[in-house]
């Protein structure tokens, strides 16, 4: 057991470092801040001297060093746009995306699970293939564009919620909450369907088609045989087995559902670390994209390892398997 | 985070907010609040309403007395600034020609962004405690108008903040905070998020608005930003997408007000390349150093349908580098090229390519309105007369480099005459021949280089005598014609959206004065 983890946690590291490397390769793409730093009235001396000043004339395995040799020590540097520490801006910018991405999680894994169940279990139902229907529009409806409906209808023609921003936070000090004032949930409401609607249809079909599968099973049709009634076969036999896969699923969507978060905060302006990102590739602000994107890949890497080993509490046939190999 | 009581407070506002609570979106959060760090037109513009500078533009950029009253000319040698008595900061503090010279000390210091401003300074003397003067190196009747967005900051409470120099790759007091002299006071600042000004009681000036508290929130996409003001949940918002603009006009509530900037759209050219660096069919040397090539391209481009399709008519076509509106503006060279695919044929087969020529077209796609589109419509314009130009539009974070790198056979730029919005401006940034000591031709990516020019330039710069120095405007303006070094294609439109009971003035610089508005 313990030998398996540090073995994964050694894996995260090199591919964290290694996804380091490879954005820090790319930095040059994205374009030039220098031009986003200095007014119209710089000439060439101008640009050579801020280029310098930021260290942007040595080649990037050098930068690349740099940065984490601040970031080890907890230091990401300064926004080129805001000139204000990264760390101080993604920490204030942090809640609004875990805000929006918790709503959206537990709304598509909520809905999503009961709807799964719901049309499994009565798949020839009429109520079954209209969720089917609609829910095909999740998945193939690009997220701007339901976010964009969803702010044409209820915000400008109905008027019922607000069409951006995060309404009213109160300030814990340490964290800001919309989840305390009407109107920070009001604005919860959009962004978190928006974002979480791909999800739902996912994790939706996902259990559908496992607990089917599941359903066709010999020792269902035991259960069945034994006289168990319908509840308990449904949920204390079959979903019970449904659960690993969809585990695997959600617990990689969670990440997605932050990464992603960009889209949705993009179109809602909704103030998270994901509207920051997208403000900072426009300026080309180095630091913040770097400090964001190692934030994702950890979080991404920390995801799956945590899911590795629930693996191990949820399905005990791999406890036995490795207990025998280790003998 | 900070500012743990806002949010309290912000309840409690929210609830009983008065009728005068004016909120406006626009698309770029303003990176900071310190007046001498960045040099774009979303800080100063948004600086304006609460910093104030020596002299302030007018609603038609024309200068005004501000924090001076007057200002005289010492001879040649430079210019007297008479101060305003009695102007207090927002923390109270008395304004003095001491916070002047920290101010010009601290804006022309090496960190600044502001300091090509004071390039023609020499020295900045105070006389007494309302009255100082500005030493110039050569005459320089434009001085005052030029430094109108050099604002002026409390000399003790940049001190007592560490905040005495700007800083570009360090957190500074100044960055979030502002103690100016301005009409409104910053009451609360959430970078990218909301930033919220009250009027400063104490403000010297008579106030014309009826604001009580101003929220500005930043919205990138233009899709939301017309939906916030579809919705009523802001008042104003710049810009509107053209696309949006006949439809947002329709809408019970709101209105659309259009007007044009003092940014010109233009064409440049290589002058000095040897070869195109896209497409290998025109040989050497490179077809755009003919004047000819360069006119044929200005015949071949149909600006009105340009101005009509893609800018509803707002963009307005223009003859030459600034706009109608701009000091200094020929009007004896007010004329555009003629629209005219066979007189372009003609002078490209006269210069030796009668059967056109491939070329690279640069373009940003991020930059200005309909950037990208503008650059197509191009393309198919120029391909009418036989020239194939392979258009490569890009985000202007790579844009710029790519100019740099002289990467370009045509590119698309836009100019606005920032400073004293004048004809000068434009021929020392994009006609003189580059020179990196005397800081001219910085943006003068083709080397474009006419020696009557240059010669012209400071007799321009120095000359006092207004008709003498149109004389000379007019002569640069006529050879930049004649030579069709860029070709200038239409002024920008400004398109602004605002609900109903909103009045408001847009100049042409594209800031956005809060004191002009007034909520009905």
């Amino acid at each position: 057991m313990l030998a398996y983890i540090i073995q994964r946690v050694v894996q995260s590291v090199v591919v964290l470092l290694l996804v380091g490397l490879v954005a820090f390769s790319m930095f040059r793409f994205v374009g030039d801040p220098i031009d986003n730093m200095l007014g119209q009235e710089r000439t060439g001396a101008d640009i050579e001297r801020l280029r310098g000043q930021l260290g942007l004339d040595q080649p990037f395995p050098v930068q690349y060093y740099k940065f984490l040799e601040g970031a080890v020590q907890g230091n990401f540097g300064v926004s080129y746009r805001q000139g204000r520490p990264v760390s101080e801006i993604i920490a204030e910018r942090a809640p609004a995306t875990l805000e929006l991405a918790a709503v959206s999680g537990v709304l598509a894994i909520a809905f999503g699970i009961a709807l799964g169940v719901f049309t499994a279990i009565r798949r020839n139902g009429i109520a079954s293939h209209v969720i089917m229907a609609t829910s095909l529009i999740g998945v193939s409806l690009p997220t701007f564009l339901i976010g964009i409906l969803l702010i044409y209808l209820f915000a400008v023609e109905l008027g019922w919620l607000p069409s951006f921003g995060r309404g009213e936070v109160v300030d814990l000090g340490w964290w800001t909450t919309g989840f305390l004032t009407a109107s920070g949930l009001k604005a919860l409401i959009l962004p978190a369907i928006t974002l979480g609607l791909y999800q739902m249809t996912l994790i939706m079909r996902l259990v559908r088609s496992e607990m089917l599968e599941v359903l066709r099973q010999d020792y269902i049709r035991f259960a069945r045989a034994r006289g168990l009634r319908d509840r308990s076969v449904y949920f204390r036999h079959a979903l019970k087995n449904t659960m690993v896969p969809v585990i695997t699923v959600v617990g990689l969507q969670l990440g997605a559902i932050i990464a992603f978060a960009i889209i949705t905060e993009t179109v809602f302006q909704w103030p998270g670390v994901g509207l920051l990102f997208i403000n900072a590739i426009q300026f080309v602000d180095i630091p913040v994209m770097a400090a964001y994107l190692m934030l994702i890949s950890v979080m991404f890497v920390g995801i799956n390892l945590i899911v590795d080993l629930l693996y191990y509490f949820i399905d005990p046939r791999l406890r036995v398997d490795r207990g025998a190999a280790a003998k | 985070m900070r500012l743990p009581a806002i949010a309290a407070t912000l309840a409690l506002l929210a609830t009983s907010a008065p009728a005068e609570t004016f909120r406006w979106a626009g698309t770029t959060d303003p990176q900071t609040m310190d007046p001498h760090a960045v040099n774009t037109a979303a800080v100063l513009g948004f600086l304006n309403n609460v910093y104030e500078g020596l002299l302030r533009l007018d609603k038609d950029l024309n200068a005004e007395g501000a924090l001076a009253t007057s200002w005289e000319p010492l001879g040649t040698d430079g210019w007297r600034f008479h101060l305003r008595e009695g102007v207090t900061f927002h923390d109270g503090a008395a304004f003095t020609a001491e916070d002047v010279l920290f101010s010009y000390e601290r804006a022309s210091s090496e960190t600044a962004d502001t300091a090509s401003w004071f390039a023609p300074v020499s020295e900045v003397r105070v006389v007494d405690e309302y009255t100082i003067d500005f030493m110039m190196r050569a005459p320089n009747p434009l001085f005052p108008v030029s430094i109108a967005n050099f604002m002026i900051l409390d000399k003790d409470w940049a001190e007592q903040n560490n905040a005495a120099r700007p800083a570009k790759d360090a957190e500074n007091f100044a960055t979030l905070n502002v103690n100016g002299t301005g009409a409104f006071r910053l009451e609360e600042r959430q970078p990218g998020l909301k930033t919220v000004l009250v009027p400063f009681e104490g403000w010297w000036d008579e106030a014309m608005h009826n604001i009580t508290r101003a929220e500005f929130t930043p919205i990138q996409n233009p899709a939301t930003a017309v939906a916030a003001l579809l919705s009523g949940e802001v008042d104003m918002i710049n810009p509107v997408p053209i696309q949006d603009a006949a439809r947002v006009n329709e809408r019970d509530g709101v209105q659309v007000i259009d007007g044009v900037e003092s940014r010109v759209i233009m064409l440049g050219f290589p002058h000095q390349a040897e070869t195109l660096k896209y497409g290998g069919d025109a040989g050497e040397p490179n077809p755009f150093r003919d004047a000819r090539v360069r006119a044929a391209v200005a015949h071949a481009i149909n600006v009105e349908a340009i101005t009509t399709t893609l800018f509803r008519g707002a963009a307005k076509p223009v003859s030459q580098l600034v706009t109608p509106a701009m000091r200094g503006y020929s009007e004896t060279h007010a004329e555009r090229p003629a629209f005219d695919p066979e007189a372009a044929k003609a002078l490209l087969a006269e210069a030796g390519y009668p059967n056109g020529f491939s070329f690279g077209l640069k373009c940003p796609n991020d930059r200005y309105i309909n950037d990208a589109a503008v650059c197509q419509a191009i393309t198919g314009m120029l391909a009418q007369v036989g020239i194939d130009a392979q258009l490569d539009a890009m985000p202007v974070a790579n844009y710029w480099p790519e100019l740099r790198a002289d990467n370009f056979d045509m590119f698309l730029l836009g100019w606005s005459p920032g400073g004293a919005f004048d004809a000068e401006h434009p021929v020392r940034f994009l006609a003189s021949t580059p020179n990196e000591e005397k800081r001219l031709g910085s943006w003068n990516f083709g080397d474009y280089s006419n020696a009557r020019v240059d010669e012209l330039l400071p007799l321009i710069q120095s000359e006092i005598d207004e008709d003498a120095r149109q004389a000379m405007l007019d002569e640069v303006a006529g050879i930049l014609q004649d030579e069709h070094a860029y070709v200038p294609l239409y002024v920008q439109p400004l398109v602004w959206g605002a609900r109903d009971n909103i009045e408001l003035t847009q100049r042409p610089d594209n800031f956005f004065i809060l004191r002009w508005v007034t909520v009905n």
